[in-house]
């Protein structure tokens, strides 16, 4: 099994040959930051055309098809577009927070974006505390939508921002105690040493029912706090028109626009990684013949493998359903994730140890 | 009792959202419906009656059929057709007879209802199924439909 | 019946009555109008509980009113209560706004087309054109030069729209104008642009939080004057107008203007005319339902059920096109029969398209029906009983989901409704569940009837013989047609001249606003947008 701790240390070896502590651990930072802002936007573009495609098909259309084959270029062109497009300039707004919510939503997104692990070695930072890192700086995206929604001095995006308070806020629990059902089987907050600990099987098949039920909440939760699917009251189209980014043009859009589909990815490879072992190849304890075939298919291609599969989810369940009402949101949140959510983590803790 | 309803409920419409999201996954690995324009150009056209835009049928010697009654123009409720007349003398007969100069149809102004071609007592007038009517100059909606030296058919002048 | 309305109406000795057929009328003084209409709507013997129509008229010497009054009871018979009043400057007629929840609109368009005054409805704002609009357009002497109304260049104030205006000629006090709205409350613009309105409607809402506490709905965004421009016009010329109404179900207010026509013209219509246009007729309602079907899921979020809604829709697209000559403007009827034969592959396709559609609507009803988000929003939300349905005049699919018998096509079976037969489709409860449910067991319906007629065409000619120039006889006629929304009459006053003297449509999506209005207060936005979905107005439809 290939690891990319390898390729780190060898290029860790030979910097530290021609440069001083100092300048190697600088040299090392911008690489990373160049290497997670060139992942993002790569992966954003390509999300979006997934999205498209994926809808498109779901709605008997073939989707984008003009730009490329099969319309690949598609969100490459959209990117320049938007970066090309004027940013108006709102009467009346608040000046200040109005631009700097979407930097929020966006700087949100991208740190947790940079805490995944990849692949063993690639990622950017291993806390101890990962889980709880990633719980933490994924919900500060809320504050930006807020911002947005009351900054921009519209009464549609007013709504907007205050139903996406509403829901952001109820569904982190259930996104909170779905993970820490599997922090408890596995002891450890740590995202490497969760992945490691799935070596000889996932999660999702060690942790018995509650893991798979810590599952499905997660996604369900996971999908609201994307502000997708039918949970995307905060800007449904049909009565909000665009929600709380309705005054934002151009590139300020965009950010909330990529922010969208990034948070979509940082969910589903979040679920791939708690739960269906990250990067780690499908081991079966005992069938040593094909955990050997599974490793030769590279870590990275697990991940997204693995990713891509919940991204479908989301994009399958998106398609097909209706939105919700905002009490409805919020019944089906506390009345019975919630409960469901607080009986698997005693069930979790039983398993565990008995 | 109520706890029963209530995860009957939950598996109720669990098994709900399941039919909806395989009606959903039906159609993705359907054949998909949507047809690609400029592409199927020439291969699929609209059906024969469909009314895209008026013309007036020319034969091999550049002949047509209006005899410039007017009552086309008199049926049009938006004044889209005008039919301007001259008078020219009959080589034959040494008559003078008023005869079609231009035919002006403004495609801006048509709502294709087919008053026109219905009251037409000569069926001079009939329609395409040309559809593509996007033009950069305005003054190009309005269109001539008799063609240049052309002349009424020797037929219907008998 | 007709006991019962005699009976009736020797309790007004001061009225003049006629009848014809099951069309009665009846002529007040305009002083007794409240007096009769209240007597009319009160009485233990027959009840006139559904005000169908209010139309306004100028008779040249004087401005008259039609009120168009049905028995929910006795559904077939239809009375006309007409009052003319002399006074051109100052023309004042009591309103009927308490004994029928529908004449708000009405009175408001009488008004804003007429001038006529209703003393005790405190709304006298403009229906349709702006509030500083001069003149009242359908009178006869109605200044049109464009020199009376400059094409504004500003804005029309949102103040003059909220502001209801004082009407009190008879005293000399100060009354200061009522607003509609309170300073403090937060109000928010719904149109006339916006994803949800079905076509450009202007929706004022008062919000509390999510709640809404009042709805004011504008109209005019659109208005093309197609009432006053059938005046200009002649009979055959009127007849692409109606397709412009209510785009989605064009052919059926077609055919309820030829119906009129011919009326007049006491004209035999083939029968070969009569099943065609009763299947395209069919066919047009399933299109509209499939639409508003999609319309309302998309309304609730789900956007692949809409698309699934116009794939389907686009198939009887295709057969209307090859037909008709035209897609969403079919432009088929005429007066006589129909514009031209059937295609030879007509009666194929929609015998393909008959299973076809419905294989999709057990799909639709478990991508949709059963969707347990669906259902919780739909559940427990907009109820509208059945006489506040009668009230309020909210005819068709949304009547009959509050249990209202109002389907002309059973209560006056014109075309060839009398020679099949189909249920007409009622529930019982009025929630927004039902009027849902409902146009999708009425596309089955219609199916069953398009079913029972395709092999039966019967041979003969498509149109009858009419004269080159169309005189309708003088006099005054009704029709009245069941559209994909609800009744859509038709009311011509003709003067034995080419062109009527007054033509009137009764759009059945105007009531329906004025249900919305009703229905929609104490609910949440989202419910607002779902409540518009249900009951499937098509604004063009309003303004005419």
């Amino acid at each position: 099994m290939f690891q990319f701790s390898v390729v780190n240390q060898w290029i860790d070896e030979f910097l530290r040959t021609y440069l001083s502590e100092g300048w190697t651990l600088l040299v090392e930072f911008v690489l990373v930051a160049l290497l997670v802002l060139t992942a993002y936007a790569v992966l954003a573009l390509l999300l979006i055309y997934i999205e498209r495609k994926i809808c498109a098909f779901f709605q008997c259309r073939i989707g984008p098809n003009r730009v490329g084959p099969f319309g690949i270029l598609q969100s490459v062109a959209d990117m320049i577009k938007i970066l090309l497009k004027e940013i108006i300039r709102i009467n009346k707004v608040d000046p200040f927070l109005f631009r700097l919510a979407c930097f929020l939503v966006i700087i949100a997104s991208l740190c947790t974006f940079g805490a995944l692990p990849f692949d063993g070695g690639l990622h950017a930072i291993d806390f101890n505390i990962g889980v709880f890192y990633l719980l933490a700086v994924s919900s500060l995206g809320v504050v930006g939508i807020l911002l947005a929604g009351w900054s921009s001095n519209n009464k549609y995006t007013m709504i907007g921002a205050m139903r996406s308070g509403a829901q952001l806020i109820s569904y982190e629990l259930s996104c909170g105690l779905s993970l820490l059902s599997i922090v408890i089987l596995s002891g450890t907050m740590q995202l490497s040493q969760i992945v490691e600990q799935q070596s000889d099987l996932w999660f999702i098949f060690k942790g018995h029912v509650p893991a798979f039920i810590a599952f499905v909440i997660y996604l369900i939760a996971g999908h609201a706090e994307t502000n997708r699917g039918p949970f995307d009251l905060p800007e449904a189209e049909s009565e909000l028109t665009a929600g709380y980014h309705t005054e934002y043009s151009g590139i300020q859009f965009g950010f909330f626009y990529l922010a969208e589909y990034l948070n979509m990815f940082i969910i589903a490879a979040i679920a791939a990684t708690m739960f269906l072992g990250g990067w780690m190849p499908l081991h079966i304890p005992g069938w040593d013949r094909i955990n050997e075939i599974m490793d030769y298919i590279p870590p990275v291609i697990w991940f997204f493998g693995k990713t891509f599969f919940c991204v479908f989810m989301a994009l399958w369940v998106r398609w097909a359903f209706p939105r919700l009402r905002i009490d409805q949101l919020l019944a089906l949140e506390w009345k019975i994730l919630l409960p469901i959510g607080l009986i698997n983590i005693l069930l979790m803790t039983l398993l565990v140890i008995l | 009792m109520k706890m029963i309803n209530y995860i009957k409920n939950i598996f109720l419409g669990i098994w709900h959202l399941l039919q909806g999201m395989y009606i959903a996954m039906l159609n993705f690995i359907r054949p998909k419906v949507t047809e690609q324009y400029p592409e199927n150009r020439g291969k699929v056209s609209p059906h024969e009656r469909f009314r895209g835009q008026l013309i007036m049928p020319h034969n091999e010697q550049n002949q047509h059929k209006c005899t410039a009654c007017k009552i086309c123009e008199m049926n049009c409720p938006n004044g889209t057709i005008r039919v301007v007349t001259k008078m020219e003398t009959d080589p034959e007969t040494g008559k003078e007879k008023k005869v079609l100069d231009r035919y002006m149809y403004d495609i801006g102004s048509c709502i294709f209802c087919a008053l026109c071609t219905e009251s037409c007592p000569s069926d001079a007038i009939d329609w395409t199924t040309n559809f593509e009517h996007g033009l950069f100059t305005k003054s190009k909606l309005v269109q001539r439909l008799n063609r240049e030296g052309s002349s009424l058919m020797k037929k219907i002048r008998e | 019946m007709t006991t019962l309305i005699s009976d009736l109406f020797t309790r007004f000795p001061y009225a003049s009555f006629e009848s014809k057929g099951n069309e009665y009328s009846l002529t007040v003084p305009p002083e007794k109008l409240y007096e009769t209409a209240s007597i009319l709507k009160k009485n233990e013997l027959v009840s006139f509980d559904f005000l169908c129509d209010i139309i306004g008229m100028d008779y040249g010497d004087s401005l008259g009113l039609i009120y168009r009054l049905n028995a929910s009871a006795y559904p077939a018979y239809t009375l006309a209560l007409k009052t003319s009043t002399g006074e051109r400057e100052n023309p004042r007629i009591d309103s009927v706004i308490d004994l029928w929840d529908s004449a708000d609109l009405y009175e408001r368009e009488a008004h804003d087309f007429l001038g006529i005054v209703f003393t005790g409805n405190p709304d006298m704002r403009r229906l349709f054109l702006r509030q500083d609009w001069k003149g009242y357009p359908l009178r006869k002497d109605y200044d049109a030069s464009p020199e009376a109304n400059p094409i504004p260049l500003e804005n029309e104030k949102i103040e003059d729209m909220e502001t209801l205006p004082v009407i009190d000629l008879n005293s000399d006090r100060k009354i200061e104008p009522e607003k509609l709205f309170e300073a403090g409350e937060y109000v928010v613009n719904f149109g006339p642009q916006h994803p949800a309105t079905h076509g450009v409607l202007h929706l004022r809402v008062a919000l509390d939080g999510e709640i809404i506490t009042k709805i004011d709905p504008n109209f005019g965004y659109i208005h093309r004057g197609i009432e006053k421009m059938c005046e200009a016009y002649t009979y055959p010329q009127m007849l692409h107008l109606t397709d412009r109404m209510d785009y989605v179900s064009g052919p059926i207010n077609r055919h309820g203007l030829c119906l009129a026509i011919e009326k007049g013209l006491e004209l035999e219509v083939p029968e070969r005319a009569q099943y065609i246009r009763t299947i395209i007729d069919e066919l047009s309602r399933i299109a509209s339902h499939l639409l508003g079907w999609g319309c309302m899921a998309m309304d609730m979020g789900s956007i692949t059920a809409f698309v699934y809604g116009m794939r389907d829709r686009e198939k009887i697209m295709d057969i209307i096109e090859e037909t008709c000559g035209g897609r969403l403007m079919a432009n088929y009827n005429v007066i006589g029969g129909v514009m031209a034969d059937i295609h030879p592959d007509f009666q194929k396709k929609v015998k393909d398209f008959i299973p076809y559609m419905r294989k999709m609507l057990k799909e639709h009803h478990l991508l949709f029906t059963g969707n347990p988000i669906a259902r919780g929003r739909m559940d427990g939300v907009g109820y509208l009983s059945k006489e506040k349905a009668i009230s309020l005049g909210a005819t068709g699919p949304t009547g009959r989901a509050s249990g209202w018998r109002n389907d002309i096509r059973k209560i006056e079976p014109y075309a060839a409704y009398g020679k099949v037969a189909f249920d007409e489709m009622l529930r019982e409860d009025g929630m927004t569940f039902d009027r849902y449910i409902i146009r999708l067991d009425e596309i089955k319906e219609s199916l069953h009837i398009i079913e029972q007629l395709i092999d039966t065409i019967p041979e003969g000619a498509y149109a009858a013989k009419t004269k080159a120039i169309i005189r309708v006889p003088e006099g005054e006629y009704f029709s009245r047609v069941e559209n994909a929304r609800g009744e859509f009459g038709v009311y011509i006053n003709s003067r034995g001249d080419k062109y009527p003297y007054r033509v009137k449509f009764r759009s059945p999506s105007m009531t329906l606003v004025n249900t919305l209005k009703a229905i929609a207060v104490g609910t949440k936005v989202a419910d607002l947008i779902m409540l518009g979905g249900s009951l499937d107005y098509v604004v063009p439809c309003i303004d005419r």
